[in-house]
Formats: structure tokens, C-alpha cells, sequence
């Protein structure tokens, strides 16, 4: 017997969960499936049990509760194996579970055969390496990685079985309690496609005024330079380059920035960048499709009242 | 001849003895259980180390005070070493003596005088101790080393009391007129006392020997025994070279590989025994960047933590084999060493320079690090960009192999074609100077220079590749081992005997590891090779009057020995000032050990500490030879505002050529001939 962690988003199950129960088929049968909250059809991917688990404590997520729903379905199943999508849900809640079943875990794994002892085939470094790995356990608990095998469908009859797990208070120390947006509007720098970024230049925490209001404008995220971050004026989430983010924007603002190799690795994915800088030697003159030599105290805000004038 | 103290002291031989064989043996298993390490080669150098760092106290002396108080008290036991025996025959029978030895007047002068020496030492260390209490000092056992001053301190008094008494009684062998002090004090014994004083001062100084040789196993104080054993096989030569991991070697199964050092289990006997030679005297504590500014690594603690690891988990592991059974000792981070402590390594050696007993904390960091990254996948996650585009884009910073080239147009540089005739020398630019702003000045300035001196030199453009140093220095051999395995094929197909690079990391990647994977070249760095051209007047350089400060690179000056020719460029281009801190002493800009591709979030910046001690020396310019110095101390200038130019010395030098130029330009009219 086989259980699989089934994640589910907006009514269906995720992709990644998809997978998992593609890999789980060849591994061992009869796949029994997790649900938590509500049921979902699974007769296309071969699943010949949903067990759909519904506690009014279930609203959110609570990884340590998953993990002992999980724990007592693969004990009263004698599963021989448990398997969850390599997501961060899949791999926190399989992380919980071998910690409390004192088992080992194989984490993002993308081959795996039910021989014995289990050989798989995991993902490291990234993607960078395959590592050939042998489980040695009574119950293997397996994590795959996302978007590594293609999801095949196996059509069969799938009975659904809904209980209500026991949960102790303890289960239910971890969970999420409130979802917040990033700082920043909201608009996240990765995503964004108008990017405008302070550098020295800006010469203080309170200088970046001008900066997010002509960001405002422009809906556009806030980014910044290392020496900003360094000097304490902007949280390091907003800074741009090797050791921040590296970003994509329509349009990349550099207010104040030198152009230093760290920072422009961070933003060689932008499709133009303007540059807005005292010094017209700057090595960022080298990178920049447009630029203005001059004050950025100056020259933002006026950016910002034309944009204003013009609506 | 008394019977009852031959059988005294046989007794308190045998106790002491097997109590001290006991732990000895102990200690000698946990050091057999280490990985191996090959360091049995170069026999002459080890010798040469033992000469210079333990007989010579070199290491030591490199502290003035603390270093004369340590050799008097070091020199000083090794020639009271004889009278261990002579105290031994003389407690048993008053009337004998060491043959020869015990009669020698010129060794009764020379115990007179050394053990003064160790009682002066013993006093300015409880000075250093009680009075001074340096920061070095801090997280030492400071109660242990307490007590090992007074075991040291009772062994030479009583050892007077013994002696003095013995020139009042005349049962001196060698004439009381070699032995002025303890003479001295004979005068002040009084009579009826000298009887028993003489026994009981031999006995005392015989057992406190013997309780202190017992401690000493259990005590820092080890480093007496092991000190010298580190030293010897410390490295000797090529000291920025890294242990390469062996991931296939003939017979050897899979689960041998050495993945760096998780567990207590997993270090080598050098690292072993570096763990039980640390007396905790604390220069390496001193001298560390990381922990002068705020971080949480001390080398110190470092090493102090993993022997606590190896006493309190070693054991286990070795009764569990005993058994023929495995006992998994927990994973040395987080349990004993925090992930931030690993990280906070800059890898400049300081420590390793510093370290009186040879101890290599740079191997243990990086064995910690290879752990971390490649078992562990868990590192600073902005690393992860560096490492990810060194090994797909070949550079730190993921730019097209194509850019190589840029900073050189316009200034006629061959670029080398396969199959093309080698050139004198080939000119490794490094990724820094080929794709860095800041960093490019460097090469423009030597490959300049090279031009003017007419010499033949080549690149290898855009079949140049980062040399792997940043992912070593993080852990990732992998991508390391690659990247050294192509560069070597290039190099070699190339037919390649000479280098030149601006860059100490490159030099020190390319000169040292590059053999360990089949490329022998000779490589040289820019400075050392424009200082050859200038003293074979093949460029000819004007000083100039500006006040020059130069900044040794860690990778050039300690792991490398270049220190004198970088100080001709500079006194070639101006006027020499040096800061505190400099040649094999000097401090990191804070970018090694691929710290330039971590965020420094912990204490206080290292490069804004080295600019002000820069600025400190009223030099306008700042001086550097290695292209992340160059933009770690510019950035450090920019943050600080203070008033310094950080220019490489290639460009210095380049400058001064002109200078000289414009001279000739202006005595001797064109036209003229002389």
C-alpha cells in the first residue's frame, strides 16, 4: 500500500501532487490518497482510495497536523510507502513526519524503484546533479521533486472515504494564522515589470521618498543597491544584484547607482535601463539605454510632477 | 642509599606512569581514528619548521613580550629537561648524582640560570594574565592556565630550595661557584632547617613533575607533548593550497568519499591533533578579521569547540567500533559550531600565520563548508547566484565568455588560437579584471606595460575560465574540480609555461592546486614580474612625490610569500608609508574565502576597518595588487568619505612610466640625439 500527499489549489490537485502520484503508481499499488479539507476527483491518476480528511481545524495550514494525519494513515494502511510532492508544503510536512516517525527521508527525488533496499534518483545542487541514493527503511518516505516527470493518467474507480482525524493541541502548535503581502505595494521586484532602484546617490533612509513615490506612480517596485542595504536604508529584499535579487523589468530606473559589477548582475535581465546619475562617468553609463546627468533630487521629482501633470 | 626511597619513588613512577599512559593512549586512538592526510612528504621542510617555529619560538616572537616570556619559560625547560633524573637520584640517595652531567659546573650555571629565566617568565605571564588581560584571552580557560603557572612556578622553587640547600649541606656535586643564585640562598638557609628542607624540596620538586606530567593530558596545556608533532607535520610548503576530495579513485567504494567533515568522525589526524595542540593562547583570536569586527567566529573558539567534540564524542565512537558497531556522533554544526560561525571565515590565514603550534583553521572551516554544501545543499542563499553561474557561465557574475575581451580593445592584445605558437608569457586576466569596472584598470595597466617592455604575451579570451577559486573556498568541490580539470586542459594544450595574472586568488589557485589536477606552470604575479622588468630596465618608472600606502592581498602576501615586489612598484611610483598591519601580518579587505559574494550582516564592516587604518597613515593613495581588494576598499572609501584613492599598483607604476617619459620628453629635445 501506497500513500500520497494530495495538495490541492482553487479545487483541483497541484500539478506536483500530479506527478508524485505518477511516480507512486510504479512504485507500489493500491495508491491511497490524502485529501485534506475537501475531496477532489483522482479516478484519472489511479488512485483507488481519496481519503478526504475534514476538521474544523483544517482551514489553514498547519504542517504539523498534516503530518500526523498523515502518520496515522500510513500506520492503519501498513503503508510501505508515503510519498508528497517536493513542494514546501510536501517537504516541511514529510520533514515533520520522518521526525516523528524517526525515519529517513528522501527529499526531490525523480526516480525511484521498489527494489530492495530502495534506489532512487534525487536532485541536488539545484538541479545541478543527480545524486544515486539507496533507502534503507521499513516505511520510505519520499519526496518528488516538482516538474521532473510528466503526469500520466491511469483512469480507474476511486472510492472516497471522509473522517475526521484526532488532532491534539500540539499538532496544531504550527500554522498559518494570517497571510501579508511584501512591503512594497505588493508588487513583488521579481514580477516586476517597472523596476525603480536608489543607490548612494540617494544619500538617505529618508531620500527614498522620492523614489517610492515616483514608483507609486509608475506601479512599479522599489529596489535598491547594496550600499544602501549596507548602510541600514532599505531591508536586503530590496536590493538588486548578485547577492539580492535579480530582476526582470520592462524598464529598470537606477537612481543614484554607480553601476558596480554586483549590481548590475542583478539586473542585466532588464529590457532597458535608465539611468539617473550625477556622474556621467559612471561604469552604469556603459549598461544604460537611456541616461540623465544630474541631480536625482532634482530630476525624480520632476519625473513625478510631469507623470502627475500628464493625467 | 636509602631502600624505602628507591621503592618511594619506583611507586610514584609506576602510578604517574600508568595514569599518564592511560590518557596518553587514549589520546593517541582518538588521533589513529582521523582520516588520512599525506604528510610525510618533505621530510628537510618539516625539520626546517620544527627548527625555526618550535626550537626557534618564531611564531611566537612575533609578539614581542608574550614571546620572550614563552621562549625563557620554553628554553628554560629544555635545559632543565636533565635535571628531572638528577632530582630522581637525588631523592632516593642525597650522595649520588647524574655521571658527568650532575658535576659539570657549566650546567649548574646554565640551571641557575635558566630557571631564573622560567621564573621571570612565569611572573610576566601572570602579569600578562592578571594585569594586561588581553582581549585574546576571552572564552580561555583562565583558572586551568592559573594553575599550570603555579605547578611551573613550584617546580623552580623548589627546585632552588633543593639546590641551595644541598650547596649548604655540601652535597653539591658541582662546585656552589657555578651555581651563584642557588649559592646565594644557601647563605640565607638556616641550619638546623637545611636537613630536612634538603629532602623535602627534592621530593617535592620530584612529585610535583609527576602530578604535573599526569594533568597535562587532561589539561591545554597538551601542547607541550603535541606542539612539536603539529609544527612537523604542518604544510610546508604551498600554503593556499586545499585538500583535493577524491570523488573516484581506484578501489575505493563509494562511501569512502570524504565529503568534507560532518562529524567528530569525519576529520583527519592533522586536524585531530591541531585540536589537542591548542593551548588557547588566543593570537589567532588576536589577529582575526572577523572577530576584530564583531563576528561570530573566533578561530580560537572554533578549535576549542571541535576538541570538545573529539574528547566527548570520540570516545563513543570508538567503543562503538569496538564493538563492531557504529555510533553516529551528531553533526558538528549546529551542535557545536553555529552555521554563521562557518561562514564568517574570510580564509586571509591570519590565524594559520599567527599560531604557534600549527594549527590549519582554514582546513577546518573549509571541511566544515564542503559538508554544509555539498551534503548538506545549506549555505548563504545569495551565494547560491555565484555558484550557480560560475559553474554554467564559467564567471561569478553569469556574463557572455564572449565579453572576455572588452577591456583589452583598442590596446592590441593577441589573443591566443588553439594550436597557436605559445607565447612567452601567457597573461591569465581573471574574470575581476576582464568583466569588473573597477577592476579592469589593473590589466588595461599591465597589459600597457607589458607592451612598452616589448614583451610576448598573449590571452586566452574566451577560453579562459574562472579558476574555481570562489566555489572552493565555499565548499563546492564539484564545480571546483571542473572548472581546475578544463583550465588545465586549455593550459596544457596550449603549451603554457609561464603566467602572469593580476589576481592573488587565480595565482594561488593556478600555481598551487592546478598541480594537484596534472597543470605545472610556473605562474607570477603582475608585480613580481613588472619589478623583474623594471630591475632589468626594460620599463623605467619616475617616483612621483605622492604618499603611497599598499595593502598586502591575503592570497599574495601570507599564502603566497609575495611581499618585497609589490614594495618596489610602490617605491618605483612615490612615496612609501606602511600600515600597522602589513606584509605577512597585514588584514583582509574582507572578500576571501567568497565572502565578496556574501552579505557581510554580522559586526562591523571588515573593508571600512582597513580603509581608516589606511587613511590613519596620512597616504593619499591606497595601494592594492588584487582586483577584490580593489573593490572592497573602494567600496570601503565610499562608505567611510575618507580621503584615499585606491588605485593597483600596475596603474601606479604606469603612470610613473609616463612621468619619466614626459621628464625625457622635456631634457631631451626631440630631435636631439643625447
Amino acid at each position: 500500500v501506497v500513500v500520497v500527499l494530495v495538495e490541492q489549489s482553487e479545487g483541483k490537485a497541484t500539478d506536483p501532487s500530479l506527478q508524485t502520484l505518477t511516480l507512486a503508481r510504479s512504485f507500489g499499488q493500491p495508491v491511497n490518497a490524502l485529501l485534506i479539507g475537501s475531496d477532489i476527483d483522482l479516478s484519472q491518476h489511479g488512485v483507488a482510495v481519496s481519503h478526504v480528511a475534514q476538521h474544523e481545524a483544517l482551514s489553514s495550514f498547519a504542517p504539523d497536523a498534516w503530518a500526523a494525519i498523515l502518520g496515522h494513515l500510513a500506520d492503519r494502511l501498513d503503508a510501505s510507502a508515503v510519498f508528497a510532492a517536493g513542494t514546501e508544503r510536501g517537504n516541511e510536512v514529510m520533514a515533520r513526519l520522518a521526525a516523528r516517525s524517526e525515519l529517513p527521508l528522501a527529499a526531490n527525488c525523480i526516480a525511484v524503484s521498489p527494489d530492495q533496499p530502495v534506489t532512487l534518483t534525487r536532485l541536488r545542487w539545484g538541479g545541478s546533479l543527480l545524486e544515486e541514493a539507496r533507502l534503507h527503511s521499513s516505511r520510505r518516505l519520499i519526496t518528488v521533486a516538482p516538474h521532473a516527470i510528466p503526469i500520466e493518467l491511469a483512469p480507474v474507480e476511486t472510492k472516497v472515504e471522509k473522517f475526521t482525524p484526532e488532532l491534539s493541541d500540539k499538532d496544531l502548535l504550527v500554522r498559518v494564522t494570517e497571510h501579508v503581502g511584501a512591503s512594497g505595494g505588493g508588487i513583488s521586484l521579481t514580477e516586476a515589470k517597472v523596476v525603480v532602484s536608489g543607490g548612494r546617490g540617494v544619500g538617505s533612509k529618508e531620500g527614498f521618498a522620492i523614489i517610492e513615490e515616483l514608483a507609486g506612480l509608475l506601479g512599479a517596485a522599489v529596489g535598491c543597491s547594496r550600499a544602501v542595504t549596507s548602510a541600514g536604508w532599505r531591508p536586503h529584499t530590496d536590493q538588486v544584484g548578485q547577492t539580492g535579487t535579480k530582476i526582470a523589468p520592462d524598464i529598470y530606473i537606477a537612481c543614484g547607482i554607480s553601476g558596480a559589477t554586483q549590481h548590475m548582475a542583478g539586473c542585466k535581465g532588464a529590457k532597458k535601463i535608465l539611468a539617473i546619475n550625477a556622474d556621467g562617468e559612471a561604469p552604469i553609463m556603459l549598461s544604460a539605454d537611456y541616461a540623465v546627468i544630474g541631480d536625482l533630487k532634482e530630476i525624480v521629482p520632476a519625473i513625478s510632477a510631469e507623470i502627475r501633470k500628464q493625467r | 642509599m636509602s631502600p624505602i626511597s628507591a621503592v618511594a619513588l619506583a611507586a610514584a613512577l609506576i602510578v604517574s606512569g600508568v595514569l599518564f599512559e592511560r590518557r596518553a593512549f587514549q589520546l593517541y586512538r582518538l588521533i589513529r581514528m582521523g582520516k588520512p592526510v599525506a604528510r610525510f612528504d618533505d621530510v628537510p621542510g618539516r625539520v626546517r619548521a620544527e627548527m625555526v617555529v618550535v626550537v626557534g619560538q618564531s611564531k611566537l616572537l612575533q609578539v614581542l613580550v608574550p614571546g620572550l616570556m614563552h621562549a625563557a619559560i620554553f628554553w628554560g625547560f629544555m635545559v632543565l629537561l636533565p635535571t628531572i633524573v638528577i632530582a630522581m637520584i637525588g631523592a632516593v640517595d642525597p650522595h649520588a648524582t647524574l655521571p658527568w652531567l650532575g658535576a659539570q659546573g657549566w650546567y649548574a650555571l646554565m640551571v641557575d640560570v635558566f630557571a631564573l629565566l622560567v621564573l621571570a617568565g612565569v611572573i610576566t605571564a601572570f602579569a600578562i594574565r592578571k594585569l594586561q588581560r588581553p582581549g585574546r584571552f576571552v572564552g580561555s580557560h583562565l583558572g586551568e592556565a592559573d594553575l599550570i603557572l603555579a605547578l611551573i612556578a613550584a617546580i623552580i622553587c623548589t627546585l632552588f630550595a633543593w639546590h641551595a640547600s644541598q650547596i649548604a649541606l655540601g652535597l653539591n656535586d658541582y662546585p656552589a661557584s657555578w651555581a651563584p643564585v642557588s649559592a646565594l640562598l644557601a647563605g640565607a638557609l638556616h641550619q638546623s632547617w637545611t636537613p630536612v628542607l634538603e629532602r623535602a624540596a627534592v621530593w617535592a620538586h620530584v612529585l610535583i613533575i609527576l602530578a604535573f606530567l599526569v594533568y597535562l593530558p587532561y589539561s591545554k596545556h597538551l601542547h607541550i607533548f603535541l606542539a612539536a608533532v603539529n609544527v612537523f607535520f604542518g604544510r610546508t610548503r604551498a600554503r593556499g593550497r586545499l585538500e583535493p576530495i577524491q570523488f573516484e579513485k581506484e578501489g575505493m567504494a563509494e562511501e569512502d568519499v570524504r565529503f568534507g567533515t560532518a562529524t567528530v568522525a569525519d576529520m583527519t589526524w592533522k586536524q585531530t591533533v591541531d585540536t589537542m595542540s591548542c593551548t588557547e593562547c588566543g593570537r589567532c583570536q588576536d589577529v582575526c578579521p572577523a572577530y576584530g569586527t564583531g563576528k561570530a567566529l573566533s578561530p580560537k573558539l572554533l578549535i576549542m569547540a571541535l576538541r570538545d567534540q573529539v574528547m566527548s564524542e570520540g570516545p563513543k565512537v570508538l567503543s562503538a567500533a569496538d564493538k563492531g558497531a557504529t555510533y553516529h556522533a551528531p553533526p558538528l554544526v549546529p551542535n557545536a559550531i553555529t552555521d554563521d560561525i562557518v561562514w564568517d571565515c574570510v580564509t586571509c590565514g591570519a590565524c594559520v600565520q599567527e599560531c604557534p603550534v600549527g594549527i590549519e583553521h582554514i582546513d577546518h572551516i573549509i571541511d566544515l563548508r564542503r559538508n554544509l554544501v555539498m551534503v548538506e545543499s545549506r549555505f548563504p542563499a545569495e551565494a547560491a547566484p555565484m555558484l550557480r553561474d560560475v559553474d554554467r557561465a564559467s564567471n561569478p557574475w553569469g556574463k557572455p565568455q564572449a565579453d572576455r575581451t572588452r577591456w583589452a580593445e583598442g590596446l592590441g592584445v593577441r589573443v591566443l588560437q588553439p594550436g597557436e605558437q605559445p607565447p612567452d608569457i601567457l597573461f591569465w586576466v581573471g574574470c575581476a579584471p576582464a568583466y569588473d569596472e573597477r577592476a579592469r584598470q589593473a590589466a588595461i595597466s599591465t597589459a600597457k606595460l607589458m607592451k612598452d617592455a616589448g614583451v610576448d604575451f598573449a590571452i586566452l579570451g574566451p577560453r579562459e575560465s574562472c579558476t574555481g577559486d570562489p566555489a572552493r573556498r565555499m565548499g563546492d568541490e564539484y564545480t571546483f574540480q571542473r572548472l581546475a580539470k578544463q583550465n588545465v586542459g586549455t593550459l596544457n594544450s596550449s603549451g603554457v609555461k609561464r603566467i602572469v595574472t593580476t589576481c592573488p586568488h587565480c595565482l594561488n589557485t593556478l600555481s598551487n592546486e592546478y598541480p594537484d589536477f596534472g597543470g605545472r606552470y610556473e605562474v607570477v604575479h603582475h608585480t613580481v614580474f613588472l619589478a623583474e622588468l623594471i630591475r632589468e630596465g626594460r620599463i623605467d618608472p619616475l617616483p612621483g612625490d605622492r604618499a603611497i600606502t599598499y595593502h598586502d592581498s591575503c592570497y599574495l602576501a601570507r599564502h603566497n610569500d609575495v611581499i618585497a615586489e609589490p614594495r618596489e612598484l610602490v617605491a618605483a611610483a612615490g612615496r612609501p608609508v606602511e600600515m600597522p598591519r602589513s606584509g605577512k601580518r597585514t588584514f583582509c579587505c574582507g572578500a576571501g574565502g567568497a565572502r565578496m559574494w556574501m552579505e557581510e550582516s554580522r559586526g562591523r564592516p571588515i573593508n571600512q576597518e582597513r580603509v581608516r587604518e589606511a587613511a590613519a597613515t596620512g597616504a593619499q593613495t591606497l595601494a592594492v595588487a588584487c582586483p577584490f581588494c580593489t573593490v572592497m576598499l573602494d567600496d570601503g572609501v565610499r562608505e567611510t568619505g575618507v580621503k584615499l584613492q585606491v588605485v593597483d599598483l600596475a596603474t601606479l607604476l604606469s603612470e610613473a612610466v609616463e612621468r619619466q617619459k614626459a621628464w625625457d620628453a622635456r631634457t631631451k629635445p626631440a630631435g636631439s640625439n643625447q
